[in-house]
């Protein structure tokens, strides 16, 4: 299924640092693309000849397949002055694009896929927060998330009680704010920008904005990538492949809030490329 | 059933919504089932259905999660709690 409200939306295709002429060919739901520099420097998307609409915005390169209705949505911490912004790079995973957004909202695997980084045990509980599908905004937000968390930034040395929020301002992008430890009062940035490069694979780009003076761009990088390397390897073996909006073969609780509102949203948008819409 | 044992609840569970599809009250049962919940439909009508629900409270909360997202042909709006008096009858 491609022709969802799915196709009128933002993607990520490509890292705006390694824009070249000479082009760069991906995918994107099914299609194939060329992301390239033009002779003016800008970013240039195509799909069998036809110029699609393209943004440039939080060091990647978005298109779009359809006809956007509405502009790419908006970060207010990349303006911010002081932050240093990190592109992550790419991680290539093999399931759904919607799978991969909600695995980076389901905060319970901490302590067990990212043992003794982003939690640990028995520090396993998730206490209750709050959820809501902003209507005018038309985003799903997860706020006043806490979580004990070993090591929750790069920058941090020791256990801290980290506190989240989850955004999906888009159905295959998420942007979670959490704790800055060098500077209380701030959040760090920690974004998933998802490329479905089909229903059932997709680029993974994360990309962050930090208050973080002393860490190297290598190790920001290499911290990063570990977590989403420990990720790849649960979100390849879900089964089913494709996020069910049928929750007839899972039996979601109550630390699936998020999750269960991401559903929702998708199900009440009609954004289900790569979902499966009956339980099997 | 008396009600509210220490971990035992026994509520009126309301779903309110786009969820008058012959599809969710049998949904609804397969899904009490598998949690191991008693549950008795008091009410399935355009827009409303009502049904009474008797297990550990956690099991409740997961109907509940379970009912909100529902099969794909049903929408649900809200889903009220109340304690319930009497039994089910399942």
């Amino acid at each position: 299924m491609t022709q969802d409200a799915m196709i009128d939306e933002w993607y990520p295709v490509g890292l705006v640092s390694r824009l070249d002429g000479n082009g760069r060919k991906t995918a994107l739901m099914g299609e194939p693309i060329e992301v390239a520099s033009d002779t003016d420097g800008s970013a240039r998307v195509t799909s069998k000849g036809r110029v699609l609409p393209v943004r440039v915005r939080y060091g990647h390169v978005w298109a779009s397949l359809g006809q956007p209705q509405k502009e790419l949505f908006a970060i207010p911490e990349a303006d911010q002055p002081g932050r240093r912004f990190v592109d992550v790079g790419v991680v290539r995973v093999r399931c759904s694009p919607l799978r991969a957004v909600e695995n980076f909202l389901d905060i319970a695997h901490f302590p067990f896929v990212h043992t003794d980084i982003l939690g640990s045990e028995p520090h396993t509980e998730v206490q209750n927060y709050k959820v809501e599908i902003r209507e005018d905004a038309d985003e799903v937000w997860a706020t006043q998330v806490k979580f004990y968390q070993p090591q929750a930034a790069r920058s941090a040395s020791g256990g801290i009680t980290t506190e989240y929020m989850y955004r999906v301002p888009a159905p295959t992008c998420s942007v979670l704010y959490k704790t800055c430890p060098p500077r209380p009062g701030e959040w760090d940035v920690i974004t998933l920008f998802v490329q479905p490069l089909a229903e059932d694979l997709c680029d993974v780009w994360p990309w962050m904005a930090l208050f973080d003076d002393e860490s190297s761009m290598t190790d920001l990088i290499h911290f990063q990538q570990t977590i989403f390397l420990q990720d790849r390897s649960i979100l390849e073996n879900q089964i089913p492949r494709l996020l069910p909006l049928d929750p007839g073969m899972e039996i979601p609780t109550r630390a699936d809030l998020t999750s269960v509102a991401y559903r929702r949203w998708l199900k009440r948008r009609g954004y289900t490329y790569g979902a499966q819409l009956v339980a099997q | 059933m008396t009600g509210q044992k220490q971990d035992q609840l026994h509520e009126r569970m309301t779903i309110r919504g786009a969820v008058d599809s012959a599809s969710f009250v049998p949904w609804i049962r397969r899904h009490a089932a598998k949690l191991g919940l008693r549950q008795e439909i008091r009410h399935a009508g355009p827009g409303r259905i009502e049904l009474d629900v008797a297990g550990p409270v956690e099991l409740i909360d997961m109907l509940e999660m379970g009912c909100s997202l529902g099969p794909i042909d049903v929408w649900v709006e809200t889903i009220t709690r109340t304690p319930a008096a009497g039994g089910t009858g399942g």
